[in-house]
């Protein structure tokens, strides 16, 4: 008994110093002297990590003299956004498409002008292609939209009520289509009716064409450039007409001032407008917030061709309500339709 | 009579060695066919020290507050008779019923900035969800039954006749209670840490809603697993999923020694969960 | 005094055990309720939200699963109790350790491991494709962990019931000239039939909730292999708050209410076998 005693009484100990220690090490964490929480998407993860997080902690080191250290949380964006606004306090926040952002705006977290605020980028951290990536030598002739609602054609996307990514792939798809609402939902009815994984955020859905399935996966160029600097070896192809991917940045007013960090937040959301900052996430794929579009000098970009923008069809504002709400959506309709709906109303 | 007992034994050997063996088979090689050095490095590199430290310590703590009042819990339902006792044990037996998703939506409902006691959580300058505590309530909630049910199961079996009897020899209840009833218990008590913090070790769903996925200060192993596979380290995936499987099943050949143990002790065998 | 003490303490650990139980399990099902009675649109924003095509696919997807899960576990796990309980054979131990490897394995391990050993990149996902078999991002993927998951839950519960039973009345059947299998249908089975019974809806409750290894296996496209964890999860990450909220308490409403009807059937048996639970 007295062995037991000793036993549990040893155990309850270890146990509250492992959990005390835990505890401690992640609040710790947290109240270091400069930090910064960047709340991201999932695709410039690499940039971030690899490249453009220790520059900025060097420039800031030379600046300040001070040492600063950068968290950061990478989410499908529309996760991320529900996160800041329930509670994950990120003084800065990177998303894929600005209707994320303005969610954060109607939290009262970001000032309704963070447009403006961008030093004539609009609120841009960087733009990117929607592409589509298949397997190497492109074995099965994909060029276009329609040859992913070929039949036998198994595609990949993630889902656009968790990814910003999947609501740009698929704008891509209805923008390209021809013809009206109809057609467009049509169009994009086809390739949907291919897609056999739905993932949550756009890289999980290319690390799973990674893994070998599917046959094509609809991605962002970015994300193929990242991809190759990892190694893995396959094409993509820029469709004739395909969209061009805004990725917005802000800082989060009202976190970035609750924790007294505005100064860091509004220095880093510089930096990556910097031509450092710029230069640094064209190596992992992304192409410039403002100017034109396709870089001939760079080997590493194919010619972009003669994209749309979101602004073309009225601005995220409008095609968020429009196409992708739930229940009414355009979109949403033809995704919660089935395949045997889609055909009977061919 | 022979040839069908070897087919019956086939099949079921079959089943299980298709259904269980294989898929484990699979991700220890794939965690170990790179030798154990590298195994070692994708385990504690990216942050995966700390997400496997973070889960023991989210164990320990869930273990602690589910043991402690565990205990109390078990007691009250065998030895006490009052109304509303059946609430009481229907409500133990909830976290059972509830997906991983609805707790650490519900943990949201009630300590998000626009949930029940938001404003409290936001005055006190407290980080509930998406922060260590509220992983800390979604892990507690979900391995609440555990030491209940087995420390229930023990008690009811053994009667309070010897309690009883140190009570008239003039113990007092904390007396009796650590002299008498813990020992009895103990098996029971150790059986439910075990499953407790197995539980713990693999929860995901619920943290995967309520952590805020920074790594290094909310990432459990099971979350880091899930980033692994999106960084593209593989590897680094398939280790820490080799290593929160190993730890719980050198638990569970803890509980099969214990469960013989307590086989010679008390004539019932098995059951994790009580059942029938 | 002492008696005085004694109800004053029981009293205390009364209050203890309520009030640990109604802080951890009553506020977030009652924060669920609350979600839906008083969020945005009330009850009709979540009877909405809940009719839609995807929102009844996911139910209907989830719970045809959980059935097929439920009754190949209770053929299975009683066919594997039977082996453990009544056969000796060399690796009988590792079997019986084998048997509760999933309480000990993380969910999503068991979906990550299925994509290793299934996927498209090893030979046995080759094979299966080649014969237009697809076991991954489809159904039968989903029924295959949920296997996996569930599998200890009827083999513990009916193990110890055999080990119990009186093995003269099977001699005696036997002895009478009866086949083995009438035996076993018609001695050993109606035995059974409560641990099976009960064992067999708590696979389903369990089955029902599923979510860890769902999500890495099912390829979670609406109306095809979307289940209804999955669905929830979705909802609350795209900011649907009535729709995670009303599916959320539809899941919790009926696992509570086949895991009371399940204790209210074991309380009643033990009362009837006279043990006090």
């Amino acid at each position: 008994m007295r062995g037991l005693a000793r036993g549990l009484f040893a155990s309850v100990v270890l146990f509250s110093a492992i959990a005390g220690g835990v505890g401690c090490r992640a609040a710790k964490a947290e109240d270091t002297g400069d930090t910064l929480i960047v709340g991201a998407y999932s695709a410039p993860r690499e940039a971030f990590e690899e490249a453009v997080i220790p520059a900025f902690r060097a420039a800031w080191r030379r600046q300040t003299g001070r040492d600063i250290v950068v968290r950061a949380s990478y989410l499908g964006s529309g996760a991320q956004a529900r996160a800041i606004t329930q509670g994950f306090e990120a003084d800065v926040a990177v998303l894929a498409l600005d209707s994320d952002l303005d969610k954060l705006v109607k939290a009262s977290l970001v000032a309704p002008d963070w447009r403006a605020r961008g030093g004539g980028s609009s609120g841009l951290m960087a733009r990117s292609l929607v592409v589509i990536a298949v397997r190497a030598g492109n074995p099965r002739g994909i060029a276009d939209w329609a040859d992913l609602g070929r039949p036998g054609i198994e595609v990949l996307t993630p889902n656009p009520r968790t990814s910003g990514g999947a609501m740009w792939n698929l704008l891509a798809v209805y923008g390209a289509a021809s013809g009206d609402l109809k057609a467009k939902s049509a169009a994009v009815a086809r390739v949907v009716d291919n897609v056999i994984v739905m993932d949550k955020a756009a890289r999980e859905s290319l690390v799973s064409f990674e893994r070998g399935i599917g046959d094509a996966a609809i991605t962002y160029e970015q994300e193929v450039h990242v991809a190759r600097r990892a190694g893995r070896r396959y094409d993509y192809v820029v469709p004739p007409v395909t969209a061009v991917i805004d990725v917005p940045m802000a800082t989060v007013d009202r976190y970035a001032d609750a924790h007294g960090r505005r100064a860091a937040a509004e220095a880093f959301v510089a930096f990556l407008r910097s031509p450092e900052g710029q230069a640094l996430l064209r190596d992992f794929g992304f192409r410039p917030a403002t100017g034109p579009l396709d870089l001939p000098g760079d080997g590493r970009f194919l010619a972009a061709g003669h994209p749309f923008t979101a602004a073309d069809f009225g601005g995220w504002k409008k095609i968020a309500p429009e196409l992708f709400a739930p229940v009414t959506g355009a979109i949403t309709r033809v995704l919660e339709a089935t395949r045997e709906d889609h055909e009977a109303s061919r | 009579m022979k040839p069908g007992r070897a087919v019956l034994g086939g099949a079921v050997v079959g089943y299980v060695g298709i259904l269980l063996i294989a898929p484990i088979g699979a991700i220890a090689w794939s965690a170990l066919s790179s030798g154990p050095a590298a195994f070692f490095r994708a385990l504690a590199g990216s942050g995966g020290g700390f997400a496997l430290l973070l889960s023991i310590g989210l164990a320990a703590l869930a273990v602690v507050v589910n043991t402690v009042f565990g205990v109390v819990v078990a007691w009250v339902l065998t030895r006490d008779d009052f109304r509303g006792r059946a609430l009481v044990n229907a409500a133990v037996d909830m976290p059972f019923a509830i997906s991983p998703v609805i707790v650490g939506f519900a943990l949201i409902l009630l300590f998000g900035p626009q949930g029940w006691f938001g404003g409290l959580v936001r005055a006190l300058h407290a980080k509930i969800v998406f922060a260590v505590p509220g992983m800390a309530l979604a892990t507690i909630f979900v391995s609440l039954p555990f030491v209940i049910r087995e420390v229930g199961l023990v008690l009811a079996e053994s009667g309070h006749d010897q309690e009883e009897a140190a009570y008239t020899l003039g113990a007092s209840p904390f007396g009796a209670f650590w002299r008498v009833t813990l020992p009895n218990i103990r098996w029971g008590l150790l059986y439910g840490v075990l499953l407790t913090t197995a539980r713990c070790l693999g929860e995901f769903g619920a943290v995967l809603v309520v952590s805020g996925g920074l790594a290094q200060v909310t990432e459990t192993g099971t979350l880091f697993v899930f980033r692994s596979l999106e960084d593209r380290r593989d590897l680094g995936a398939y280790a820490m999923a080799l290593a929160l499987a190993g730890m719980s099943i050198l638990l569970i050949v803890g509980m099969e020694i214990l469960k013989r143990r307590r086989a010679g002790a008390n004539p019932r065998q098995g059951g994790a969960l009580r059942i029938a | 005094m002492k008696a005085a003490r004694a109800t004053a303490g029981a009293l205390s650990l009364r209050v203890v055990a309520v009030a640990f139980l109604g802080v951890m399990v009553a506020l977030p099902l009652a924060a669920v309720v609350g979600s839906v009675l008083t969020g945005p649109g009330g009850v009709g924003a979540a009877l909405h939200a809940l009719a839609s095509r995807t929102a009844r696919a996911a139910l209907w997807l989830t719970v045809w699963t959980a059935v097929v899960v439920a009754l190949v576990n209770a053929v299975m796990g009683t066919l594997t109790a039977w082996v453990l309980a009544r056969y000796k054979f060399f690796g009988k131990a590792i079997l019986n350790a084998v048997i509760d490897l999933p309480f000990a394995i993380p969910t999503l391990v068991t979906g990550l491991m299925l994509v290793v050993l299934y996927g498209p990149q090893q030979v046995i996902g080759q094979v299966l494709a080649a014969h237009g078999l697809r076991l991954l991002f489809a159904p039968a993927g989903i029924i295959l962990s949920l296997l996996f998951v569930t599998f200890p839950f009827v083999v513990r519960a009916v193990e110890p019931v055999l080990m119990d039973i009186d093995v003269d009345q099977e001699e005696a059947a036997t002895t009478l000239g009866s086949s083995p299998f009438r035996t076993f249908v018609q001695v050993v089975l109606p035995a059974l039939r409560p641990a099976v019974l009960t064992a067999t809806l708590l696979t389903f409750t369990r089955a029902l909730g599923e979510f860890g290894s769902v999500v890495v296996v099912a390829g979670n496209i609406p109306r095809r292999t979307l289940t209804a964890p999955v669905y929830v999860f979705g909802a609350i990450e795209s900011g649907e708050p009535a729709a995670a909220s009303a599916m959320s308490l539809l899941l919790v409403a009926v696992s509570a209410g086949l895991i009371l009807a399940v204790d209210r059937y074991t309380r009643a048996r033990a009362r009837a076998i006279g043990v006090r639970v």
